[in-house]
């Protein structure tokens, strides 16, 4: 059985979304900039697409840019700053994707740039948030969901904070992990750029979006042709662009994600008893997503679990998948204060709206029996 | 008239009786090489010549790395009748060079009308007279034009240094213990360059060791057979063995031992595959594991010699080694190999043979090596 538990890495474009981009490449290759009818067509489905992004993000259609993805959605909005004269203050929360560490950290030359730390379940800590508002503040990165623990960020509390202490400042969220899984309302809360991307909800690889506010100022970094009223020149990605919008149409909204992680969760505690570590809040919590569950299974390495449970066919993953290459400690766990030894076991599991009972009990079958085995060897 | 590629080989040259059978080796593996490419090889007047090559440049890479061939040039040979039409040829070969030049004649043809100095003389003159920014300077010249005039004229500027050595298979073969790390295939490449066919074996510790390690050795091991014409890899299962180290052995011992187990096991592959020594890339000091102590250790379960090529190498001249044959940037790659899986906190740096004997009593040594040697995996690279 082949059971895919890395879902925050990347899912499985659906059935539905791999024939919508192959009759959009088939009979809908048309450049929606073209004059003649098919032409129209295809641009009708680009707005279809902008129009649903913008519904479920209480957002207005006319401010989707489609990007290349998350990564590229994440530098737009924040880099868009680079034409801001007048300096300040930028934060960005401790456990950031490197797409937005990056880019934040690049403006250290012109802004105040400064990290908002975690609290132990991978929270951002409110009151140091709160030392750190400045009235000079220009910009406030938070993600909705971090990629690696699960959690979810008080995004109303900082919006707050943000409204109190210095209501100019802009407020990016980066949605990669949250898009889809949970709801959240642009307008009401006063987000002022958001990022998505299309992989990481069934859809392809090679697309994404921001959605901006209407205070929002974006600067292009793409010169060329005007496509997206100029702020991302390039023809449009259209079968990405289709393929996405089949995703966000037929992604199961009602499903038993939170309750499958529950159902893992409580296997994995009946295999390594108290040397189960949590890292981030409580698989029940309100602020852990319904998706990701995160943690250790004390004394077994990471890598040593991953790799037995591979030739099982199950695929998990340990930090995120772009630091599997880098032999470190995760930052965000780092943020967090977890110690070294249980840092080094943890594992992401990252459902699926698909993922099954089937699936889980399986993979808890094979985790006991590699956990009995290898927890006998434990490493000095 | 026709470009081809000039080879030159070094120390073949000095053989006496013997020399035709290093040279066959070396045509052999300079064919080898060339013949992706489509070129024709032969040999002639104490030179190597490939003609015919889909691309020059490319052939001339793989060709600079067959050991043996101390250096080669892109040449053209054309008919040695029409002196005027030789340094026309040679003038537009310099077009473009600027700075100090002269002319080298060889002529190995003595019934030529001119003599070797004689030609200097005329062709440096045409060239000076047809070409702009050049001088001449005939103690230190920036740029040689050289003319060899055999059965036909050859010219060529450029000079490419080769990696030198002997040509592979005319030193007999040793097995190589390949990590994933920086040093083995440096240690590798080393007396691939003395003329020695290579097979290698490197430990496999799943699930405390990847694919991705795997696959990275492979990588490796590719790279290294790009200058030695071809590596048999032996991946050996090598989890049994150390879990059962980690078991029953004292901590200090643990390395050591794993050590020697990987010795017992190479040298039963080397064996199999006909070869008559191990190689490792360890260097004094550089670990626990690799004081003259410890060393003496490895070495008593060894019934064969073991080269040790990096032995009085720093670490820093291992490195531009490696960064030199292109293996460098594999062997960073992070993915951990089996040596540091179990690694002690305070391993034993001056080890007694007896301790270490005694430590491993427990041991059923020989069905772990027997068991680890039939698990082998074989790939040809």
């Amino acid at each position: 059985m082949l059971c895919y538990l890395d879902n925050s890495a990347t899912t499985r474009p659906s059935q539905r979304v791999v024939q919508a981009m192959i009759d959009c490449m088939q009979e809908g290759f048309y450049n929606p900039s073209a004059l003649y009818a098919p032409a129209v067509a295809v641009e009708k489905k680009i707005t279809a697409c902008r129009e649903a992004i913008a519904l479920e993000l209480h957002a207005d259609a006319s401010r989707v840019i489609f990007t290349s993805g998350g990564t590229e959605a994440d530098n737009l909005a924040i880099l868009s700053l680079l034409s801001e004269r007048r300096g300040g203050r930028v934060l960005f929360t401790a456990g950031e994707h490197p797409a937005v560490r990056a880019a934040c950290e690049a403006l250290k030359n012109s802004f105040d740039v400064k990290e908002i730390p975690y609290d132990r379940y991978g929270i951002v800590d409110l009151d140091a948030l709160l030392d750190l508002l400045t009235p000079d503040t220009r910009m406030i990165c938070v993600m909705q969901v971090n990629n690696e623990t699960g959690a979810i960020m008080p995004m109303k509390e900082i919006a707050d904070l943000r409204d109190r202490v210095c209501p100019n400042a802009l407020l990016h969220v980066d949605g990669v992990q949250g898009f889809l899984r949970l709801p959240i309302d642009m307008k009401a809360l006063g987000i002022d750029s958001y990022a998505l991307s299309g992989h990481k909800i069934h859809g392809p690889k090679g697309i994404g979006a921001l959605v901006y506010s209407e205070r929002t100022r974006i600067v292009p970094r793409e010169l060329g042709g005007g496509q997206e009223k100029g702020l991302r020149s390039g023809t449009e990605n259209v079968p990405g662009i289709i393929g996405m919008y089949e995703a966000i149409h037929t992604f199961p909204r009602e499903n038993e994600m939170r309750k499958q992680k529950l159902h893992l969760y409580e296997r994995l505690l009946e295999i390594c008893g108290e040397n189960l570590h949590v890292n981030g809040p409580q698989p029940e919590s309100e602020f852990s997503a319904p998706h990701i569950l995160n943690c250790s299974l004390v004394p077994v390495r990471s890598e040593t679990m991953i790799y037995a449970l591979e030739r099982d066919q199950v695929f998990i993953s340990g930090g995120s998948a772009c630091s599997s290459h880098k032999q470190k400690i995760s930052a965000v766990l780092s943020a967090m204060n977890v110690q070294r030894k249980v840092a080094e076991s943890a594992l992401r599991f990252s459902l699926s709206p698909y993922t099954s009972s089937e699936e889980i009990e399986y993979a808890a079958g094979c985790i006991a029996r590699h956990y009995d085995l290898l927890k006998r060897y434990e490493r000095r | 008239m026709r470009q081809l590629i000039l080879i030159r080989y070094g120390e073949i040259y000095l053989k006496g009786l013997n020399r035709p059978y290093f040279l066959h080796a070396l045509v052999d593996r300079v064919k080898q090489v060339a013949k992706p490419f489509g070129g024709k090889v032969w040999l002639h007047d104490a030179r190597l010549f490939v003609s015919d090559m889909t691309d020059m440049e490319g052939c001339m890479t793989a060709v600079s790395r067959v050991f043996g061939v101390h250096s080669l040039c892109p040449a053209i040979e054309m008919d040695k009748a029409d002196f005027t039409a030789i340094c026309e040829q040679a003038a537009s070969m310099m077009e473009g060079i600027t700075g100090t030049f002269k002319v080298d004649a060889r002529r190995s043809d003595k019934r030529y009308p001119m003599t070797s100095p004689q030609i200097n003389m005329e062709m440096g003159g045409y060239i000076l007279e047809h070409t702009q920014g050049l001088s001449v300077d005939i103690h230190h010249p920036e740029h040689v034009m050289n003319v060899e005039i055999r059965d036909h004229a050859y010219l060529y500027v450029r000079v490419i240094e080769a990696v030198g050595g002997m040509p592979v298979g005319t030193g007999g073969k040793a097995t190589l213990l390949l990590s994933g790390g920086i040093d083995s295939p440096v240690a590798g490449y080393c007396i691939a360059k003395r003329g020695v066919e290579i097979s290698a074996v490197h430990f496999h510790s799943y699930p405390y060791t990847s694919e991705r390690a795997k696959e990275k050795v492979i990588t490796l091991a590719k790279q290294l057979s790009s200058y030695c014409c071809g590596i048999r890899l032996y991946i050996v299962p090598f989890t049994e063995p150390q879990l059962t180290i980690h078991e029953k052995c004292p901590e200090e011992y643990g390395t050591l031992i794993m050590r020697r187990f990987m010795m017992r096991i190479a040298s039963r592959i080397a064996e199999k595959e006909g070869a008559r020594a191990l190689i490792t890339g360890e260097s004094i000091g550089q670990v626990a594991s690799q004081t003259i102590e410890a060393l003496c250790c490895t070495d008593a379960v060894v019934p064969m010699p073991v080269f040790r090529p990096l032995i009085g190498n720093d670490k820093i001249e291992i490195i531009h080694i490696a960064e030199k044959i292109g293996t460098y940037e594999t062997s960073c790659l992070p993915y951990e190999d089996c040596c540091t899986v179990f690694t002690p906190r305070h391993p034993a740096t001056h080890p007694k043979l007896e301790n270490v004997e005694r430590a491993e009593q427990g041991l059923d040594i020989e069905s772990l090596v027997q068991a680890a040697v039939d698990g082998a995996e074989l790939i040809e690279v």
